[in-house]
């Protein structure tokens, strides 16, 4: 016993060691799946971070403030996301906090910040996050309702009218099969058939075979953020089944072009423009800051850049710049933020309102599809 | 007496730290204490299944689970609305709890008391009927059949669309004790909230230290010892492993309900394989057949692990923990007797 409470208050001790910050630094707390199941959008999400307040405190911070980054990796999980922000938010008294990279922790923590009065920029795309908004929630990914339209309309003008629906079991995958069933009507387009399948996935011709027996389906939109994308797309070559193939946002990546190797080519899906930065016409508002965004994490990480970096690139930069204008007072940023106007970002040109915290309007996807192993505007 | 005596030391303890805390101005830590607190709670009842009645169970998990899952989903999912007979009945026998949500949307939804029993009851259900089946293998094979419950009750909750898929839960309700006194993770409540979660710890402690000392936990540890000589002198051995193995399930599956209320929500981790290699490695670390080792390791590693000491490596950490204390230490680290072996060393050497 007397081993067991020398031993705990040892560790209080050491635990209480009060907490120092300099003068003149402003802290951001970043809460990111660094590791586990979403690390494909923690990890390029943390780099961009690191990246972002090295160039700024390089430069000589916001307004002479120099800017202090915590970043905690949640590995996804709810449980640690609630923690961690209410460490951020009471104990390290950050100014505002960045991410989470998961719509599951965003929404658990979306009341912590509300209570605690602190500025959350999610980088999670689920519309609960900002409807019902709450004053301290934004949120910097493209809706996934506006993936959603942007497939149909091009759908309306292939006159499709019957589709089959995948989706993967991932948050991503949920959001965007009930966003797709849901508007599906409203485009005259009827779903014919849904599928959801495994996260880990390795083969789906089953589900193809399945899906083949409906004659009338006319198009297929796959829904999810996995591997499986490319599968799908091989599985449907092998069976000889020729209709369109649609993705989501998710496939924005070009390790599923290169997975998928032929069966890639002209599978059409909604991006951010990040990917096609370099074919943008020289007056698109957006080329400077995507291709100097792409340039520099290019280069100082040696992988390609995603579009999921460009959601914390836009939290951070939005956060930074209305800091920028009215001063390190987390009111008046919260409101600088609620009435921000045309602001560039990789995600597209936010206008954010009071009762709109997300600020981006469908044309911030483009249509994209696959030629000759690299991704193209889409044509009709 | 004797195996009461360290109640008042923990007693002592709790309040010295939340009156250090008070002093310091660091109250924050509460948070994670109280948190690691409920994580405890299920810690010491794995440990009578492990430690005790010699039974691994890699599944537990799966039960913090189905308590979390269910209360959280029935408290938070809105009748509003809805009307039927079933409804109308809950209601009159005032099961129903009406409030608003942040936003003042009207919501009806089943009382959280009323949802945690239905959650209890169903955690201690399904551990009775996979109990009997899964109870009679031994070793590796019990191994195998805990971890493949665990995998099933996580792949439930994240392909069923009540329990939110892989987003979980959110939103869910306060859980009231006594009036005035809620389970609820608000900032203005944390200090209540620490004693609450202590106080529950507590209680569940007393309670299982009162049965291994009874002529239950003699029967268990018999079995521990070797099952064919228990029930040579009487020891309905497949009973006992039994009742265990459905208490430390509910023990699982109420720690799951209180933290679910604590954070206002769950996600399918909590439910995830990780969560139950972790609980055996804690169980592992404190000594096996120690509640008190047990219990103050599930504080401390989850205490560290919540304020993300870990960082990147958490799950890597109690991996490693699990392996290490197999390897070099398989009663457990308190049970190393570093202060006797320091002693017997240093005589060694004066001696030469």
């Amino acid at each position: 016993m007397k081993r067991l409470t020398s031993l705990l208050a040892a560790l209080c001790a050491a635990l209480l060691l009060p907490l120092t910050a300099g003068a003149g630094t402003i802290k951001i707390g970043a809460i990111l799946a660094v590791t586990g199941p979403a690390s494909f959008l923690g990890g390029p999400e943390s780099r961009t971070l690191v990246m972002l307040a090295e160039e700024l405190n390089a430069k000589g911070g916001i307004n002479g403030n120099k800017v202090e980054l915590i970043i905690k990796d949640s590995g996804a999980n709810p449980e640690k996301a609630i923690s961690f922000a209410k460490q951020l938010i009471e104990e390290e008294k950050v100014f505002a906090i960045l991410g989470p990279s998961t719509s599951g922790e965003t929404l658990k923590i979306k009341k912590i910040c509300t209570q605690g009065k602190t500025i959350l920029i999610s980088c999670a795309a689920a519309e609960l996050i900002v409807n019902p908004v709450s004053p301290y929630v934004f949120k910097t990914p493209q809706k996934d309702s506006h993936a959603a339209a942007k497939i149909f309309l091009t759908m309306r003008k292939q006159g499709i009218k019957k589709i089959a629906v995948l989706a993967g079991n991932t948050g991503f995958g949920k959001a965007g099969k009930a966003q797709l069933l849901k508007l599906a009507p409203q485009y005259g387009i009827e779903v014919v058939a849904t599928e959801v399948y495994d996260k880990r996935a390795t083969d789906l011709s089953a589900v193809v075979a399945k899906l083949m027996a409906h004659k009338e389906i006319q198009a297929v939109v796959n829904w999810s953020i996995v591997p499986a994308q490319a599968i799908l797309a091989k599985n449907m070559r092998q069976a000889g089944w020729r209709v369109p193939l649609f993705q989501s946002h998710g496939f924005g990546n070009i390790k599923y072009v290169e997975a998928a190797g032929k069966a890639a080519e002209g599978i059409i899906f909604p991006a951010g423009r990040l990917l096609i930065a370099d074919l943008l016409p020289d007056d698109h508002p957006q080329k400077p800051v995507l291709l100097g965004y792409k340039k520099a994490y290019e280069a100082r990480y040696h992988e390609p850049v995603s579009t999921f970096g460009g959601h914390a690139y836009d939290a951070f930069k939005i956060l930074c710049r209305a800091i920028g204008e009215v001063g390190p007072d987390r009111e008046k940023v919260r409101a600088a933020i609620e009435n921000m106007k045309g602001f560039v970002g990789t995600g597209g040109v936010f206008n954010f309102t009071p009762q709109d915290h997300n600020g981006l309007d469908i044309d911030s996807f483009a249509m994209l599809t696959v030629k000759d192993g690299k991704f193209v505007p889409y044509e009709q | 007496m004797r195996p009461y005596l360290p109640f008042p030391f923990l007693l002592c303890l709790v309040v010295g730290v939340q009156l250090l805390t008070q002093w310091t101005d660091t109250a924050y830590y509460l948070t994670q204490l109280t948190m690691a607190a409920y994580y405890a709670l299920l810690v010491i009842g794995l440990c009578l299944l492990m430690g005790y009645a010699g039974q691994i169970s890699l599944g537990h998990a799966g039960f913090f689970g189905i308590g979390g899952y269910i209360s959280a989903a029935l408290t938070t999912h809105n009748l509003a609305g809805v009307d039927n007979s079933l409804i109308r009945l809950l209601e009159r026998l005032g099961l129903l709890a009406a409030s608003t949500d942040m936003f003042g949307d009207p919501l009806l939804t089943v009382h959280p008391w009323a949802a945690a029993a239905i959650a209890i009851l169903t955690a201690v259900l399904v551990a009775w009927l996979i109990g009997g089946p899964v109870l009679k293998l031994t070793g590796h094979y019990l191994a195998m059949a805990t971890l493949g419950f665990g995998i099933i009750i996580y792949r439930i909750a994240l392909a069923t669309p009540f329990f939110g898929e892989a987003d979980g839960i959110s939103e869910v309700p306060p859980l009231p004790l006594l009036p005035g006194l809620a389970i609820s993770g608000d900032f203005s409540a944390r200090v209540t909230n620490y004693y609450i979660a202590w106080g529950l710890l507590a209680l569940g402690l007393l309670l299982l230290v009162n049965l291994i000392h009874s002529r239950i936990g003699l029967a268990l540890r018999a079995i521990h010892g070797s099952e064919e000589a228990a029930a040579s002198v009487g020891v309905d051995t497949a009973k006992a492993k039994l009742k265990t193995f459905v208490l430390s399930a509910a023990y699982a599956a109420a720690a799951g309900i209180f933290l679910t209320h604590y954070n206002g929500g769950i996600g399918p981790s909590e439910a995830g394989i990780m969560k139950s290699v972790r609980y055996v490695a804690i169980v592992a670390v404190g000594g096996m057949a120690s509640l008190w080792g047990a219990l103050l390791m599930a504080v401390l590693l989850n205490f560290l692990s919540l304020r993300g000491l870990f960082g990147t490596y958490d799950d890597a950490v109690f991996g490693l923990i699990l392996i290490a204390i197999m390897l070099f230490a398989p009663d457990g680290v308190l049970r190393l007797g570093i202060a006797a072996r320091l002693r017997a060393w240093r005589q060694a050497h004066a001696s030469r």
